[in-house]
């Protein structure tokens, strides 16, 4: 069985491995060459700026397997390159690819650059990945952005862990399926985190910068 | 509920398979089900024959978001003959009151064919009050009993309350039916054993008629207003090939409506899928009596096969929320970078996800059971974007995930594999 199991997991990985090799090693051939030229635009300034531009050429493949138009998906890729610019300037130069990442999808969502310092500012060595996909989430199933910012920033000044905030995502999940009210689930949820850490500074909730789909 | 009381026979655990949890009705697709379970069973009681019967019980339904229709039948036979045994059809009805609030109608006729007994026939209509939330619920009702050619019982009316929870792969019922009826003593021979020679009789002939021409009035010596109250516990298991049902409860009434042997009852079933459409079925217990129907307690078991299938085809059927439909969605450690996803989620032909890990590319996952898919993933720590999509439909975020926006009027799912 064990043996079994094996050999399904190497063929599977195999084909998995050589259906992307199949593809061809420029995926962005799929594109018109309208949107290709705006797409390699895109990537030559983030390489230029030393952003990661892995996330701006996946979301151009993302849009082309959901057979959105050429327009849109130069907009959504330009969406992602100007929210990896914030969210370094937020985050700092030393941030991760996967932080600058999460941290641009909370920017979509209109999470501030302000937010996202104060979050960095906290960092204490620990990735903030984890805490970022949350925030996004969470504000994207209804929960007022500076509740869902000033709350993350609480949990995370006070040592919360990912699997913490993980925990927490689940928790207020179940409870808006449920019918609570997403804010209400989220406070009622956060406070049963034990504080692993004191809590000193008071969270931010101005925020200075509207939601990217408020501008277009 | 009173259609929770079918006899202990073959026919009766195909039927129960139909039934095998509240989350059945919880899914919002159109779907045609048929199924057919042969095997063999043996059933006594006081005062039955130990007997051995082969059964062959076809059924069929359809479900829709608002009602379900279900009609099942069931062949005998005894080594010689085949006859028509127990059969069944019922209507669900489910209307929406509010986010957490339904409204449930049901109606049932039913017959029930045990050996030495004249076929029992029953109309139910009962109707009920549903709260549900995510991982559970509870429930109030109350409905209408009308035997059929049953010279026991007046019409019955029934009570009931329940709750159920989810609890991972485990469902747990508890539910609490009361049945009032009034009882019309006899001491012939479909009368309920335990009961013989206590109750005072009617002349048989003064029973015949009332029966056959409803009109006679009865002596008031022959009517006894009986109330029996059931109290009952059941739960569900399901894990990848294998389903378990259990159930077990007891009655609480006067002695002259409930025996002895009908105070405690349980009963026990396995189904262990060998294919997508083949099921090995194992189960036995004992059954209590159903006044209303005039038959008495009996132990069961049997052992046989079940096929199911779903003819509706492919593309047809109407998914308004795939994410429902999907039981879990996990993703564990299975090497260096890679990772096994496995999906639960039954009665469909496809499932792909795609993301960056494929370059955005659609993979299909393998089936591997009944209603568990799986795949492989080479995807190594760092965060990660998917969406999966059931048959050819909408690319949707997986559940049990969290979610963002993907700019093309979608969600995405998001997952951080840790280094």
């Amino acid at each position: 069985m064990k043996h079994m199991l094996i050999r399904v997991t190497a063929l599977v990985a195999l084909t998995t491995s050589l259906s992307a090799q199949d593809r061809g090693a420029d995926p962005l051939s799929r594109l018109d060459p309208s949107t290709r030229y705006s797409v390699e635009l895109l990537l030559d300034s983030a390489r230029h700026l030393g952003l990661p531009y892995g996330p701006i050429e996946s979301k151009a493949l993302e849009g082309i397997s959901k057979r959105a138009s050429g327009r849109d998906i130069v907009v959504a890729a330009r969406r992602v390159f100007r929210a990896l610019r914030d969210a370094r300037a937020a985050l700092g130069p030393a941030s991760s690819s996967d932080e600058l990442t999460a941290a641009a999808g909370a920017l979509r969502v209109g999470i501030t650059t302000t937010q996202l310092s104060s979050l960095a500012a906290r960092r204490d060595g620990k990735a903030l990945t984890v805490p970022l996909v949350v925030l996004a989430d969470l504000v994207t199933r209804g929960v007022a952005r500076d509740t869902a910012s000033s709350t993350i920033f609480q949990l995370w000044q006070s040592g919360a862990a990912d699997d913490d905030f993980l925990g927490l995502w689940r928790s207020v999940e179940r409870d808006i399926v449920s019918g609570t009210d997403p804010g209400v689930a989220l406070l009622n949820r956060a406070r049963q985190i034990p504080a692993k850490g004191p809590l000193t500074a008071v969270p931010p909730t101005s925020g200075v910068r509207p939601p990217e789909d408020a501008k277009t | 509920m009173a259609r929770q009381k079918l006899p202990a026979t073959a026919v009766a655990v195909s039927l129960v398979l139909l039934t095998t949890g509240e989350h059945a009705v919880a899914q919002s697709a159109s779907e045609l089900e048929m199924r057919l379970h042969a095997g063999s069973a043996r059933t006594s009681g006081a005062g039955i024959a130990s007997l051995y019967q082969n059964a062959l019980t076809p059924s069929l339904r359809f479900e829709n978001t608002s009602f379900t229709l279900h009609a099942g039948a069931a062949a005998l036979s005894d080594g010689f003959a085949w006859t028509l045994g127990d059969a069944a059809i019922r209507a669900d009805s489910r209307h929406q009151l509010s986010r957490s609030v339904r409204a449930e109608f049901a109606a049932d006729a039913s017959r029930i064919a045990l050996d030495g007994y004249a076929p029992s026939q029953q109309l139910d209509i009962t109707g009920r009050l549903h709260l549900i939330r995510e991982r559970g619920g509870a429930w109030l009702g109350s409905g209408v009993i009308r035997p059929l050619r049953v010279a026991t019982v007046s019409n019955a009316s029934v009570s009931s309350g329940g709750v159920w929870t989810k609890v991972h792969d485990l469902t747990l019922r508890a539910s609490v039916t009361t049945t009032l009826f009034t009882r019309f003593a006899t001491n012939d021979a479909t009368s309920d054993t335990s009961l013989r020679g206590v109750v005072t009789a009617c002349p048989v002939n003064q029973l015949a008629a009332v029966t056959l021409e409803g009109s006679a009035p009865l002596p008031s010596s022959c009517r006894r207003e009986s109330r029996v109250t059931d109290i009952e516990t059941g739960l569900n298991w399901e894990r990848r090939r294998v389903e378990v049902s259990l159930r077990g409860g007891q009655r609480f009434g006067h002695r002259l409506d409930v025996s002895r042997a009908s105070r405690y009852w349980g009963s026990a079933q396995g189904n262990l899928w060998l294919t997508s459409q083949l099921a090995a079925v194992i189960g036995g217990g004992r059954e209590p009596g159903q006044p209303t129907r005039g038959l008495p307690a009996r132990s069961y078991a049997s052992l046989g096969f079940m096929l199911a299938y779903w003819p509706i085809p492919r593309g047809t059927v109407l998914v308004e929320s795939p994410a429902n439909l999907v039981k879990s969605f996990e993703l564990k450690p299975a090497g260096e970078a890679l990772q096994r996803l496995t999906v639960r989620i039954g009665r469909v032909e496809r499932v792909e996800v795609m993301g960056d890990f494929s370059d955005w590319a659609p993979v299909p996952l393998e089936r591997r059971g009944r209603d568990l898919w799986e795949l492989f993933i080479p995807m190594g720590p760092g965060m990660h974007q998917i969406n999966m999509r059931i048959d050819g439909g909408r690319w949707i975020a997986p559940p049990g995930i969290p979610s963002i926006r993907d700019d093309f009027n979608g969600q995405v799912g998001v997952l951080v594999i840790k280094g």
